[in-house]
């Protein structure tokens, strides 16, 4: 997501497989040459959190973007904006989902659940917040709603049996704190509260 | 609220009082926090390293629809001032400032800023903007011709020594063992999640601005003399950081350049930089060359110390973490000489990543003494043991406490040492070779002046007000601690707010100070309340009793012989309404002016090696597994343990969450992190965090916290040692000792991958 008089030359580096091949620097964007255009905005209606948000977007709009931008749910966190950290999990028709490689028009008609969905009305924790409390499964607390989203997922995808296993499934959610022995201890205290509920 | 929380005096494990909003998405992060109608920034950052900027076409870049404006050296207007270099008095992690002329300084550095309505607007016409270079051939470091090389003492004018002791070399030419070599530390980056983002907002003639950030205080002050303001008219707000250690200490170039672009719009702005430029337009721990000489007799005894480092910096700043200050000290060694020497080439100024100076200086030190236990035919922590010692060696200070082998001793018993075959390839599993290594670790017990208001109502609650800032390290929580302590209250009852200039200044979150630092100050408060209670207590249950043998506990206030009164009662006596106490506090050995510099934003913290009666540290000892594959040279970390005496433990929760995550930090130290530098072009090659390594879930299975427990007396009233950077110090060396006992190969550069076993 940077203009390209400074990334073209890297990108090219990285796809030609020679990370020290010489390329000439590209003096400016190819793209320069091509007139702007603006497409015009769309209406569609998202689904969060059981609640139905009609919107006005770009089509190029993200989900993230439209999340945290458009409808004040900024749970969902900016970590990369190009699917590396895992901050902007939310779960999507109950799978996890990377918002940031979403766009917010191809998630209308589904269910998205984000970090604000999972307490009950009465403020009471979901058993993988709790656990994660408990645990002191973050420190920062910045990865920490899409860690507890993967975290969701992870359990209901069965990838939570054993704790390699959760070690692996959990590995595209970075925390940078490094909370990662909690956040495992985390899923196996909630599991079976999850599976009892 | 979950068990535990309401009973959190000093020293229980609470959960954290802001853990209900990490985990629910109610705590706001700087590009959380909503504002009216913003503008959006995109950064264009330079594609080349030295230079000039030829030529900017806009034109198709303001044909973007929504665009507003676009920044560059021509329209710039002298708004922006020079703050000066933080550790040169003034408040900027680097002098270069962006913008103000045609020149490019290093790879990345911000030379536009588009403004449009819309971030996606922004960004496509960042795309569009076209920018044409002279490009002169950079320097990037060692190796690179053009770079200079000077000594840190005359970079620094004469005020930095390096510390020595006796004849070094002669004694080293005569030692009866003796190791030298040649160590290598990377550039590595902090990549906290949270990108590094800034909202300006201007409501007349006074600017806010949220923002990551761990010293709000300096970041307010040196805005305001960037921008010739009125500090009292700058407010900065960041009440939860996404990850800091250390980026968001010092000002960074970008904040006043958003807010200028905020006043012309006479709108909010907000920018999110990218991940990559994140690499460029912050700090990062520099890459270092080093170079040690151990000398030893026949007994392991240390009779010479040479430690010899050079760091890379960027051309204007002397920017130095200078390792030998600690590396000179911790061991008992009649003969000592280091040197730290500045290598200039055209790179942004490094600055401040956790551990700045222990992690690089102490990797080399403790292979060293690997290597030195290895030639002497010693057990490691024998080697230890024998130059451990009570005085450091330059000017022979007591150490307030060092518990250093009382960590080893524990550490080796959990980790289970005595088990270990001290030959080199010699414990194997099936296809893994198995290696066994472990170092010291320590950290300065660093202090700064702090304030902090602290208010009880008749209803049994307190607020505290200080600016600290909750970093990951549990601030909010400690502090609250400490006035549940002092006030004798649940936690619950204890509101805490913080990361806010608008509060009572407390020193930068760097350093592992802040617990010590601000809740000493606030159990200064907290003191000033119950002083002023147990005064009043003339009549009722407490008459007669002495009023300082009076304390506050569980709500009421109790003399020694089980009198006690209740809170609403005894406050009742003492004010109308609610008391509150403002405190300050200048930490003893710290100069006066401590408090002056506090309130002006500018770092001072003391204690730690620098003190002239005693020094102070705390201190442990990390143990690592690690697995080498015998054909594949795959490297693993099953285990790792540490064991830390760090003083009084205030929340064992939190710290052993905040040792936890150091170790793994020195995990990805030793293992993964370098960011890596095109030699020819001094451009960063991998400014991502998928090819920046970084460790993930799945590369730490086992990890062991062990505190020893520890009575520190001196350092400041409550005992408190900070651990934050303690942590990550000891694992590098400890990983590349595991590996040699593994492998027998010594590799002695980071970080160590496949290649540097084969």
């Amino acid at each position: 997501m940077t203009p390209p008089n400074r990334d073209l030359g890297r990108r090219g580096l990285l796809g030609a497989g020679a990370a020290t091949a010489a390329l000439p620097l590209p003096s400016g964007p190819t793209q320069a040459a091509v007139p702007p255009q603006q497409r015009p905005d769309m209406t569609l209606t998202l689904r969060i959190n059981g609640k139905a948000h009609p919107l006005t977007l770009a089509p190029r709009v993200t989900l993230l973007d439209a999340l945290r931008e458009h409808l004040a749910l900024i749970g969902a966190k900016k970590g990369c904006d190009q699917g590396q950290c895992g901050a902007c999990t939310v779960l999507i028709d109950g799978h996890r989902v990377l918002s940031c490689l979403t766009l917010a028009a191809t998630a209308e008609g589904r269910e998205i659940t984000t970090i604000e969905g999972l307490a009950g009305p009465d403020g009471a924790l979901h058993p993988m917040q709790q656990a994660f409390l408990e645990q002191d499964a973050f420190q920062c607390g910045y990865c920490t709603p899409g860690q507890i989203l993967s975290a969701i997922g992870c359990v209901r995808e069965g990838h939570a049996e054993r704790p390699e296993d959760i070690r692996e499934y959990m590995s595209g959610n970075l925390c940078r704190c490094a909370a990662y022995p909690n956040i495992v201890a985390a899923i196996e205290q909630a599991k079976p509260r999850m599976e009892r509920a | 609220m979950p068990d535990g929380s309401m009973s959190g005096r000093i020293g229980q494990s609470p959960v954290r009082v802001d853990g209900r909003a990490k985990v629910t998405g109610a705590a706001h992060y700087a590009s959380d926090m909503a504002v009216p109608n913003p503008a959006w920034a995109w950064l264009v950052t330079s594609a080349i390293a030295r230079g000039r900027i030829a030529a900017i076409d806009e034109a198709a870049a303001r044909a973007v629809p929504g665009v507003l404006d676009i920044l560059t050296h021509r329209s710039m207007r002298g708004e922006v001032g020079d703050a000066g270099f933080f550790a040169g008095g003034g408040y900027a992690g680097s002098t270069i400032r962006p913008l103000q002329d045609d020149r490019v300084r290093h790879d990345g550095e911000i030379v536009a800023i588009v403004l449009a309505e819309g971030l996606e607007q922004a960004r496509e016409a960042a795309y569009r903007l076209r920018i044409d270079y002279a490009e002169e051939t950079p320097a990037a470091g060692f190796g690179s011709e053009g770079a200079e090389l000077v000594s840190a003492r005359e970079a620094s004018g004469g005020s930095f020594e390096d510390p020595g002791v006796g004849d070094a070399d002669a004694a080293f030419a005569g030692a009866a063992i003796r190791v030298a070599a040649d160590y290598a530390t990377p550039t590595q980056h902090h990549n906290p999640i949270e990108l590094f983002t800034t909202t300006a907002q201007w409501e007349d003639g006074r600017l806010t601005v949220f923002e990551g950030s761990q010293y709000v205080h300096g970041l307010k002050n040196g805005l305001a003399a960037q921008l010739g303001l009125d500090p009292a008219m700058v407010r900065v707000e960041s009440p939860y950081i996404g990850g800091a250690f250390g980026s968001r200490g010092s000002l960074t170039q970008r904040t006043a350049l958003i807010a200028v672009a905020a006043r012309r719009l006479n709108r909010p702005v907000k920018l999110v930089a990218t991940r990559d430029q994140g690499f460029t337009i912050a700090s990062y721990r520099a890459e270092t060359r080093q170079h040690v000489k151990l000398g030893a007799d026949t007994d392991g005894r240390l009779v010479a110390l040479v430690h010899e480092g050079t760091e890379v910096t960027s051309r204007p700043d002397p920017y130095k973490v200078a390792g030998t200050q600690t590396t000179s000290r911790i061991y008992a060694c009649p003969n000592i000489r280091t040197r730290v020497s500045l290598l200039h080439a055209d790179r942004n100024t490094p600055g401040f990543m956790r551990s700045p100076p222990e992690l690089p200086y102490m990797f080399a030190l403790e292979s060293a003494m690997d290597e030195l236990a290895h030639a002497a035919g010693l057990d490691p922590i024998e080697l230890r043991r024998r130059n451990d010692t009570m005085r450091e060696p330059i000017k022979g200070l007591p150490w307030t406490s060092r518990s250093l082998m009382p960590c080893f001793d524990r550490g080796a018993a959990a980790f289970g040492w005595a088990e270990r075959n001290p030959a080199p390839r010699s414990m194997r599993e099936g296809d893994w070779l198995v290696g066994w290594g472990c170092a010291t670790t320590i950290y300065p017990t660093h202090l700064g002046a702090a304030t902090a208001r602290v208010t009880l109502t008749p209803d049994g609650r307190a607020r505290v007000q200080t600016a600290a800032h909750e970093i990951g390290t549990g601030t909010y929580t400690v502090v609250a601690q400490a006035a549940a302590e002092g006030l004798g209250l649940p936690l619950g009852k204890v509101l805490v707010e913080m990361g806010d200039s608008d509060l009572p200044p407390a020193p930068v979150s760097g350093g592992s100070n802040v617990t010590a630092s601000v809740c000493t100050v606030v159990m200064q408060a907290c003191e000033q309340i119950r002083a002023r209670l147990a005064a009043a207590a003339t009549e009722g249950p407490l008459q007669g009793r002495d009023p300082a043998t009076l304390r506050l506990l569980d709500g009421a206030l109790r003399a020694p012989d089980g009198a006690a009164e209740p809170l609403a009662a005894a406050m009742a006596r003492a004010a109308n309404g609610a008391i509150e106490v403002y405190a300050e506090n200048i930490p003893e050995g710290l100069p006066p002016d401590s408090l002056k510099k506090l309130y002006q934003g500018k770092q001072a913290l003391g204690g730690g090696l620098e003190g002239k009666q005693h020094v102070m540290a705390a201190f442990g000892a990390e143990f690592v597994e690690v697995r080498v594959h015998s054909r594949t040279a795959e490297l693993r970390v099953p285990r790792i343990l540490g064991a830390f005496a760090a003083g009084r433990i205030v929340n064992p929760r939190t710290a052993r969450s905040q040792l936890m995550g150091g170790l793994i930090w020195g995990i990805g130290s030793a293992l993964h992190e370098a960011t890596e530098i095109d030699r020819r072009t001094a451009r960063y090659v991998n400014d991502n965090i998928a090819e920046y390594l970084i460790p993930v879930n799945a590369d730490v299975p086992q990890v062991e916290v062990l505190f020893v427990e520890e009575e520190e007396r001196t350092a400041n009233p409550l005992g408190i040692k900070g651990l934050g950077e303690l942590g990550n110090v000891g694992t590098n060396a400890a990983i590349a000792n595991a590996v040699f006992h593994a492998t027998g190969k010594r590799v002695r550069e980071l970080p160590i991958r496949i290649e540097s076993v084969l």
